[in-house]
């Protein structure tokens, strides 16, 4: 299975490559474009790749979002010889999933001015505190807030992580982690010559719960009273059942 | 083999999971407690929400406690009348129980007021566990094994509305099992537990009941008790993860019974001597989880 699906995208490759030379862009394809939260899901790696009309130092970013949303980081303080949480702040827009990679360092690629219009760079994302709340030391919040989203492996930083296969060829791999927030995501390919843009593709990744987990899901989200009954009578049958195999042993 | 939690929202390995359901079901069955509030805290160590695992942990107590109540009343060692004015009580209790938990969850707080409960609790019953039978080890080795009377009389006997409970031998207050009930029924809900643990010594100590009776009795409040919470839970915070309570309950209920066949064979006291070093190593660890400085004083909340 995985060695059809490394050739089949190599003859795919091969043929877009043809076709990009001579147009002067970039095309780019995902193994998986619907990925199913499913009883044994464990996480899911999925394959970028495609051609792009190359030339030597050329320099390929791939930037994907997921869904954007409500964050909040706690600060814990010690009270009474306890650590508690004692206070919060809110981050709104802020992407649940993200991942930048690229060819090479992206301060090489591009500027630090250019990162921050192109909202490249974990420090560069349009993240916003709560309208109408004002924090000190705001910085330390926002710090603390990447650094717990790296750690939870929602998001992520890998330069030097796109392969670039004499400049017609890239390929790179997204992990999307076991505990990755369901919603679409968007995946930006950009290509940059020289610091300019000269090419991009834009393509979604839809993650979804799916089978029996989304069922119980979905559930115990809408008939949350009946989800319980059914709970508890499970397990009155289950510890009954047992007590009339046991009684006969 | 890793199985995808549906609630919880990550996944667990199945097998630690049965195991630990086991093991917890085989001490139940030992001692006639010790299922939820060992459970709960194990849950949490292995990376399961706070709220998810109280939630889920009071599902899956209902299936032990009755398979528990139905040995023991084939052997004629529940008082019915009793259960049934404690479990008014624990109803009662574990409703208020599940608002304060709703409550604690939107300031914050829960995790604290969780692992904090534990804490004391686990201390409290861990040490007084362990110095009884380490006394009883003590006393049995000198010989002097003393019978007491069958129970002694104190002002909470006293109090009004006094009923017989025939089985028990018992004439007292209707109030003081249905305070218990609501006492227990509050914890339960709250930390994920049936509350044996609690009702008991309560029982033997506040009520005077027949140690025969205790187990068998505290089992049939506990079905009650561990359903509400749990239907509670499902609809006001739909927390309970059907798929994790499920795999523990099977763990568990085969567990109670392979360890309720062992009650004869292995002495009470050491048995009580190994289980309260068990609560009292969980409590330690939950303590300095507390009280040691965190890798990272920020922590973040993901909203769904």
């Amino acid at each position: 299975m995985k060695f059809l699906t490394s050739l089949h995208i190599l003859v795919i490759a091969f043929i877009i490559s043809h076709d990009v030379k001579a147009k002067n862009q970039i095309v780019a394809d995902l193994s998986q474009e619907n990925v199913k939260i499913t009883t044994d899901f464990l996480g899911a790696k999925i394959l970028l790749f495609g051609a792009y009309d190359g030339q030597k130092g050329d320099d390929i970013i791939v930037v994907v979002t997921g869904p954007k949303g409500l964050v909040t980081v706690q600060k814990k303080e010690k009270v009474f010889g306890i650590w508690v949480n004692t206070k919060s702040v809110n981050y709104i827009n802020t992407p649940k999933y993200l991942n930048i990679s690229s060819n090479r360092d992206i301060n090489k690629i591009l500027n630090q001015k250019t990162q921050k219009i192109s909202e490249i760079g974990l420090n560069n994302l349009k993240i916003r505190l709560q309208p109408g709340k004002k924090v000190q030391k705001e910085k330390e919040w926002r710090e603390a807030l990447t650094r717990n989203m790296l750690k939870s492996k929602l998001w992520s930083l890998n330069e030097n992580s796109i392969s670039l296969n004499k400049n017609a060829l890239f390929r790179s791999y997204l992990s999307l982690p076991s505990n990755v927030i369901t919603g679409q995501f968007e995946v930006k390919i950009l290509h940059y010559r020289n610091s300019k843009l000269i090419s991009k593709e834009l393509s979604t990744i839809n993650v979804s719960k799916s089978g029996v987990s989304a069922e119980i899901y979905n559930i115990a989200q809408n008939y949350s009273t009946l989800y319980g009954i059914f709970a508890v009578i499970l397990a009155v049958l289950v510890g009954w059942g047992t007590n009339l195999i046991f009684r006969k042993v | 083999m890793y199985i995808y939690l549906p609630i919880a929202e990550q996944p667990i390995h199945s097998l630690a999971i049965l195991g630990v359901g086991s093991f917890l079901g085989l001490i139940m069955g030992l001692v006639g407690v010790g299922g939820g509030f060992l459970l709960t805290p194990i849950m949490m160590f292995l990376g399961i929400p706070p709220p998810v695992a109280v939630a889920s942990v009071a599902n899956q107590l209902v299936a032990p406690s009755v398979s528990g109540v139905l040995s023991h009343w084939k052997r004629g060692n529940v008082d019915f009348k009793m259960g049934t004015v404690l479990l008014l009580g624990g109803v009662v209790g574990s409703s208020i129980g599940v608002v304060i938990f709703n409550f604690l969850g939107k300031i914050g707080q829960l995790d604290l007021v969780i692992k904090s409960s534990y804490v004391v609790f686990l201390t409290l019953i861990g040490s007084l566990m362990l110095s009884e039978s380490l006394n009883l080890i003590l006393r049995k080795r000198k010989g002097k094994v003393s019978r007491g009377k069958l129970h002694q009389h104190n002002w909470l006997h006293g109090l009004p509305f006094k009923t017989r409970f025939r089985k028990s031998k018992l004439y007292i207050s209707v109030l003081l099992p249905i305070f218990i009930g609501i006492i227990v029924g509050i914890l339960a809900a709250l930390m994920g537990i049936g509350g044996g643990f609690i009702i008991v010594p309560a029982m033997i100590y506040l009520l005077g009941m027949p140690t025969s009776l205790v187990v068998g009795t505290s089992l049939f409040q506990i079905i009650f008790v561990a359903a509400n919470t749990t239907i509670l839970q499902a609809s006001q915070n739909q927390t309970v993860d059907i798929v994790l309570a499920s795999i523990l309950l099977l763990g568990s209920v085969v567990g109670v019974q392979v360890g309720s066949r062992f009650t004869n064979i292995l002495k009470g006291e050491y048995l009580r001597l190994i289980l309260s070093t068990l609560i009292i190593l969980v409590s330690l660890k939950l303590l300095t989880d507390l009280i040691t400085i965190p890798s990272d004083i920020f922590s973040i909340i993901i909203s769904r």
